[in-house]
């Protein structure tokens, strides 16, 4: 079909994608997909997590071989089996994670994975001119590791961009970035785009950066092509309900996707708020709550400092307060001491300064399981590294971090643990076939469940939720965002650790502004604009 | 009177020295490529044998020598297929490997007869005339391969392509993965130098230094050399200060007595371990360790 219009408009499309098939087991990640890329096109890939957008990639780029479809290049059919051989055939990757060693200089991993005898000094000498070209100045003898995460990304697309690529696939390349990073991102795009003549193929779940950036749409939904269109004749809501397969109400779900960022949020943002903020009955006075009975605040940060192993300062004199039944939000790009933050209030790590107070008490940090018992519960960022156990039941996930309460002397006490799974999964909706059934069989939205069940079984006086929503679809993210709010209408203090201003803007009462490990500024969230927002995420005082 | 004593002490320290560096050069680039190949030690054993049994076949230890290389080859190709092509853990696979080569070659070693079978000196005339210093220029001649070994392993790591390859798969095997490094077979390939070097560290010590072979005759020389590459925090030159020092300490337990120091012999033979051990507790926590480090790679799992 495609191939015709080629025909009919007497050019051959830059990259041809023609029903491409892979499925891993009996999930089928892609499901006979076409995919046309005009040259001096920029090609927006859109779908939810687990709609096939990366399996597509990794098909293009020779990291994947698929089961059935073929590609073709300036319409001559090719066969792509190595990363060497996409590069050979015109096709660079800008990778969301996991391509740069942090190790190795600049000029180093931009030398990486290229054929032939290693030239220092002709790759430094192209990273300079690349670097100028584009507008994106680097040392080329720099450490990756000593680099923010906008400069690593310029390395990435030096390293693309050196190749020459005819057809450069961006994943979800803002992920890391900052506002003002973002904007100079797309800006390199333009020019390569349009001066050059390449196509550009760029992955994202965030509408508005699809609408802004793109020429032609093309949806992914659960691994088929779900829509295509050129990017003026649609909108986001539209895309969005081509998304997710079903109309997109402008609240929880709409956040999630990225609907609300606009020029002016306050207009756009009233009704998010309103609906975000009836949940909570103390909505006005929250803010006040700390100042009101003074060091009393439900969890208390005081001055935390930590430097990383290699002397880096990942938390610099972070103070932050959280008062009972308020929602705050920590918001900032990745890599700026969320994490760090998170395993400190998990009791993974311990500060070389500082103090963490809860319900006033002040908790020893040093001791395992001293934030547990002082009533903290923990959404950790990455689930599977430190939430849950995949090959353990859901019944066991449950309820690990609590056994003291399900024991006696020795023994489990097996009905007792069963009781309390029955009735979590009850009322937590949790689907699953049954709580003896791993918790690997589960779907990412319910193993979250899982963790949010735990945590709150507990009954904790604090809830750290970092990055709850990442990873699930929409009907998850919405069901977290009512639980959460639910939590905190019921007393607890619920602290959100987010890089999504959507979500921060929907959630929170309260947003603090983490830069480079320190509290830039905290806003009410009525006084908060993606603009002020943006300053302070780049580390100015708004 | 001291400078012949510290002369034939730096001498034997030298000797006993050699043979740790050979296999030091071959540990550090397959720990540079994330394998910490513990069968260091199975490597070296297996060397020493064939060196002696080769060499006294043929009745020259010169071929001796290359065919403990090959043997240390043959057993690194064992071990590299079996935990980086099929995904054995490497600590099992080195673990089984030291158990059987030490095992065989002591049956072996009752089994067959060797004659005695050694590699000349090579002196150097004039500057080994030198006092104290003149013993480097006195040794048996395989000990000058190491002036071609060292430098040969510090170029392929840090100046070749292979060499960027190696490291890039010893730190981040993903995105090796990702760039188009086939990770495995570059970790195969780092296992092959190990074992061709400790195979030669390991001829060296039974064709060079003893002319003979004697049951479990490297008495965990391995080790030593593992805990030698992370006494140099993963950096060559570190690395041969490392083994540097343990040669040493193994030379004064052997001068000690000679020089009138009594000491239990038990301990003295405990010492270098001693040493090792403390080392590896003062140095384990550097953080320049290749961050994949006996992690394996398989494709699509992150």
């Amino acid at each position: 079909m495609s191939h015709d219009r080629a025909r009919t408009d007497g050019s051959v499309p830059a990259l041809e994608l023609r029903g491409i098939s892979k499925r891993y087991g009996p999930v089928v990640a892609c499901d006979a997909v076409d995919l046309t890329v005009e040259r001096g096109e920029v090609h927006g890939l859109l779908g939810e997590n687990g709609a096939g957008k990366s399996t597509l990639m990794k098909v293009l780029m020779g990291l994947v071989s698929p089961d059935a479809g073929e590609i073709h290049r300036d319409g001559a059919r090719v066969e792509v089996h190595t990363p060497q051989q996409a590069a050979g055939h015109g096709l660079g990757m800008v990778h969301q994670h996991f391509s740069l060693i942090e190790p190795l200089t600049v000029w180093e991993n931009v030398a990486l994975g290229e054929p032939g005898r290693i030239d220092r000094d002709a790759v430094c000498a192209d990273v300079e001119a690349v670097g100028a070209r584009y507008g994106l100045t680097i040392d080329p003898t720099a450490r990756v590791e000593r680099l923010s995460a906008g400069e690593r990304q310029r390395v990435e697309l030096i390293k693309a961009l050196r190749r020459d690529p005819k057809v450069l696939v961006l994943d979800e390349p803002t992920s890391v970035l900052t506002i003002a990073e973002s904007a100079a991102l797309f800006e390199v795009l333009r020019t390569s785009v349009a001066a050059e003549g390449r196509g550009v193929i760029l992955i994202s779940h965030k509408l508005a950066e699809i609408t802004a950036a793109t020429d032609v749409v093309t949806v992914l939904r659960r691994g088929r092509l779900a829509f295509h269109c050129r990017t003026a004749d649609t909108s986001a809501p539209e895309l969005a309900r081509r998304m997710v397969g079903r109309d997109v109400s402008l609240q929880a779900e709409g956040a999630a996707l990225g609907l609300v960022v606009t020029d002016d949020p306050a207009k756009h943002l009233s009704p998010v708020l309103a609906g975000g903020l009836s949940a909570v009955p103390a909505e006005p006075p929250a803010p006040q709550a700390p100042a009101d009975v003074p060091g009393t605040a439900a969890l208390a940060l005081h001055g935390l400092r930590l430097a990383g192993p290699d002397g880096r300062v990942l938390l610099d004199s972070l103070d932050l307060e959280v008062a009972t039944g308020e929602i705050v939000a920590l918001y900032g790009v990745e890599g700026n001491g969320q994490a760090t933050l998170g395993d400190l209030l998990s009791g993974l790590i311990a500060p070389d300064a500082g103090e963490v107070h809860v319900a006033g008490r002040p908790v020893a940090l040093d001791r395992p399981g001293a934030l547990h018992e002082a009533g903290v519960g923990v959404i950790p960022e990455d689930r599977h590294r430190s939430g849950v156990v995949l090959d353990m039941s859901v019944a066991d996930n449950l309820v690990m971090t609590d056994l003291r309460r399900y024991s006696g002397r020795l023994l489990m006490r097996r009905a007792k643990i069963r009781a309390q799974a029955e009735e979590l999964v009850e009322r937590f909706a949790i689907r699953t076939p049954s709580i003896d059934a791993p918790l690997r069989t589960l779907s990412g939205g319910n193993q979250q469940r899982v963790v949010l069940a735990r945590e709150l079984s507990a009954e904790p006086t604090v809830l750290v939720a970092a990055q709850p929503t990442h990873g699930l679809d929409v009907g998850a993210i919405e069901d977290m965002f009512a639980r959460l709010r639910e939590a905190a209408a019921s007393g607890v203090a619920v602290l959100l650790i987010s890089t999504e201003l959507e979500e921060v803007m929907a959630l929170a009462s309260r947003i603090a502004v983490i830069s480079s490990g320190r509290i830039t500024g905290v806003l009410d969230v009525a006084d908060a604009s993606p603009q002020r927002l943006g300053m302070l995420v780049g580390g100015e005082a708004a | 009177m001291w400078l012949d004593d510290g002369g034939t002490v730096l001498s034997s320290a030298l000797r006993l020295t050699a043979p740790l560096a050979f296999a030091a050069c071959g540990e550090y680039l397959a720990e540079r490529a994330g394998t910490l190949n513990i069968s260091v030690e199975g490597m070296m054993l297996s060397g020493a044998f064939g060196a002696v049994a080769v060499g006294s076949a043929t009745g020259s230890p010169t071929v001796g020598l290359v065919a403990g290389a090959v043997v240390g080859l043959l057993v690194a190709l064992v071990h590299a297929n079996l935990s980086h092509r099929i995904q054995i853990n490497t600590f099992v696979v080195g673990l089984v490997i030291n158990t059987l080569v030490l095992g065989l070659t002591s049956f072996l070693l009752q089994t067959m007869e060797f004659s005695r079978t050694q590699v000349g000196m090579l002196r150097i005339p004039g500057l080994a005339d030198i006092p104290l210093v003149g013993v480097l220029f006195e040794q048996r001649w395989p000990f000058y391969l190491l002036l071609l070994v060292v430098p040969l392993t510090w170029f392929l790591v840090n100046r070749t392509r292979w060499g960027l390859e190696l490291r890039a798969v010893g730190e981040n095997p993903q995105a090796a993965d990702v760039t188009g490094i086939k990770v495995n077979l570059r970790r195969r390939q780092a296992l092959m130098w190990c074992g061709v070097m400790s195979g030669l560290g390991g001829a060296y010590l039974s064709v060079g230094l003893v002319g003979s072979f004697n049951n479990n005759m490297t008495a965990g020389r391995g080790f030593i050399v593992i805990a030698a590459v992370i006494f140099g925090a993963w950096r060559l030159k570190g690395t041969l200060l490392g083994c540097f020092l343990f040669g040493a300490a193994d030379a004064l337990r052997l001068a000690l007595p000679s020089l009138g120091v009594e000491l239990n012999p038990q301990l003295l033979v405990a010492a270098p371990y001693l040493l090792a051990l403390t080392v590896m507790v003062l140095m384990a926590r550097s953080q320049r360790e290749p961050r994949a480090l006996s992690k394996p790679f398989e494709r699509g799992l992150v």
